[in-house]
């Protein structure tokens, strides 16, 4: 690590994540092919339709169990504080780069502990919603699902795929071409000083003199 | 419309997961067939011929104190005569059920499916699954308000009635109509079936079975398999649904649903752009000056 970085995430958080990522990536796509008939050219990308549905519950379990783990992960740093609650009041200043409006965040800003928290509450939503669609005929004892709940899983399931797809757009937006040097911070781990500062201003305070 | 549809496909009026309209070209007269319960005697010929014109093979049969030979539909058993044992002001009944694919001219297992051209409707009325389309998300079972549809783990396809498509094509009748003994099964034009299923009901009226009623449920836009119903106030002992829907409840909602979401997150990346353009990336380097 060179003099004025700092790290941000260990190899561990940086694997967890990129499975996590990923996964929903994948079942984000092949859902969204599911769900409407222009959007089912999509397939193609993992091999077309009857691989997409077949494989989607599988990296349905994949998402899940690696979000368990980013969960435990990360949980300590999310809980929301009352500088966090300033940060949101504050949040069209965020919203248009008026930084010095802006309270100055933790580890984690108060947008990124909601996407935590939404995220969590959806991943839960995806489980108990998917499962019905996956195994409509019944599994460990209890089904079959066919009829009126698979048809309101799969309204669930979709309304939670937009909501989780949404806020993907501005994940990802945030974390690479709006904020030059996050993206490293998932890369190789580290992030500069200057950066921290900015972006994380009392992390870097609580890292200060360590570097 | 998909690249995988059948040969047939001037015929296709609808297919599923398809939001371009159908080729429009053959618009002859919709068929169907009009199952008279009151003259059913029960001997399942239908089954035999269903499984012989299908190639559908043997499925054995238990014994499970029921006139019935196999307990459900299959991938394999497409036709499945159902006989339900009650009584009626103290007299024994069957009620006997002919449980196939009722073609339903506003089909829910189409109006479920993902996957484009999978579930094809043809104009002359019958609702066919094209395998080689077919995905094996099974939501068309669900979609079904008549629970037809049935799914093979091995194969991960979905199979059903198809009403003889083959024979239809060629000018025949549906292999079940063709074998009847007793005439139980009538085949010819939709218009036709009905006429003659509201004379049926009209006889079995002046026998005395005052309930008789003509099985063709609005709530799916009427079927292309009908039922005369001797026992028409007991509609559910014949496991038949008294006002079946197609795309009800949460399926309709997801209709609406799809199109608002799909749209929300296509507005969420045009607004990551546009913001992107207006303020631009936030650079720690420019922030140290």
């Amino acid at each position: 690590m060179k003099p004025d970085e700092i790290q941000r995430f260990t190899f561990a958080e940086r694997v967890v994540h990129w499975v996590v990522g990923l996964s929903f990536l994948f079942l984000l796509l092949t859902g969204l092919a599911f769900s409407h008939p222009r959007l089912f050219w999509l397939t193609s990308f993992v091999g077309g339709g009857p691989t997409a549905r077949w494989l989607h519950p599988w990296m349905g379990i994949v998402f899940a169990l690696s979000f368990v783990a980013m969960f435990a992960l990360w949980i300590r740093d999310m809980k929301v504080d009352a500088q966090d609650k300033a940060w949101l009041r504050a949040i069209r200043h965020y919203v248009v780069h008026d930084k010095t409006k802006v309270p100055a965040a933790g580890k984690y800003n108060a947008g990124q502990k909601m996407f935590f928290w939404t995220m969590s509450a959806l991943a839960v939503l995806y489980l108990l919603t998917g499962v019905p669609m996956w195994l409509p005929s019944g599994v460990l004892g209890i089904g079959p699902f066919y009829g009126g709940l698979v048809n309101a899983s799969r309204l669930v399931h979709y309304l939670a795929t937009v909501g989780g797809g949404l806020f993907l757009i501005v994940h990802v937006y945030l974390g690479t071409v709006a904020y030059p040097g996050t993206l490293g911070a998932m890369l190789h781990g580290t992030v500069t000083r200057a950066w921290a500062k900015m972006h994380h201003a009392r992390w870097e305070g609580d890292h200060r003199g360590n570097s | 419309m998909s690249a995988q549809l059948p040969a047939n496909g001037l015929r296709i009026r609808r297919a599923s997961a398809s939001a371009d309209p159908a080729p429009g070209i053959r618009q002859g007269p919709e068929y169907a067939k009009l199952v008279d319960i009151s003259r059913c005697i029960g001997c399942k010929g239908c089954e035999v011929a269903c499984k012989e014109w299908n190639e559908l093979g043997i499925e054995p049969t238990q014994n499970f104190g029921s006139f019935q030979s196999h307990r459900d539909l299959s991938p394999h058993t497409w036709l499945l005569m159902r006989f339900t044992e009650t009584e009626i002001d103290g007299d024994f009944h069957w009620l006997i059920k002919k449980d196939a694919c009722l073609h339903c001219a506003e089909p829910g297992c189409l109006l479920a499916c993902p996957s484009p051209g999978a579930i094809v409707q043809y104009e002359n009325g019958i609702v066919d699954f094209n395998q080689a389309n077919c995905i094996g998300c099974q939501l068309c079972v669900s979609g079904c308000p008549f629970d037809i549809p049935r799914f093979n783990p091995e194969t991960r396809k979905v199979y059903k009635c198809n009403m003889c498509i083959d024979r239809v094509e060629a000018g025949l009748e549906p292999a079940c109509a063709k074998t009847c003994p007793t005439h139980a099964i009538s085949w010819g034009t939709k218009a036709d079936m009905v006429r003659l299923g509201e004379q049926k009901v009209e006889a079995l009226r002046a026998r005395g079975l005052t309930n008789a009623v003509l099985y063709n449920p609005e709530g799916v836009g009427g079927t292309h398999m009908m039922y005369v119903v001797p026992h028409g106030d007991q509609l559910e002992e014949y496991d038949l649904p008294a006002d079946p829907t197609a795309g009800a409840g949460a399926l309709a909602l997801l209709g609406s649903a799809r199109r608002i979401g799909a749209s929300a997150l296509g507005l969420g990346l045009l607004v990551a752009g546009l913001h992107y353009l207006g303020f631009g990336p936030q650079s720690p380097e420019e922030d140290s000056k």
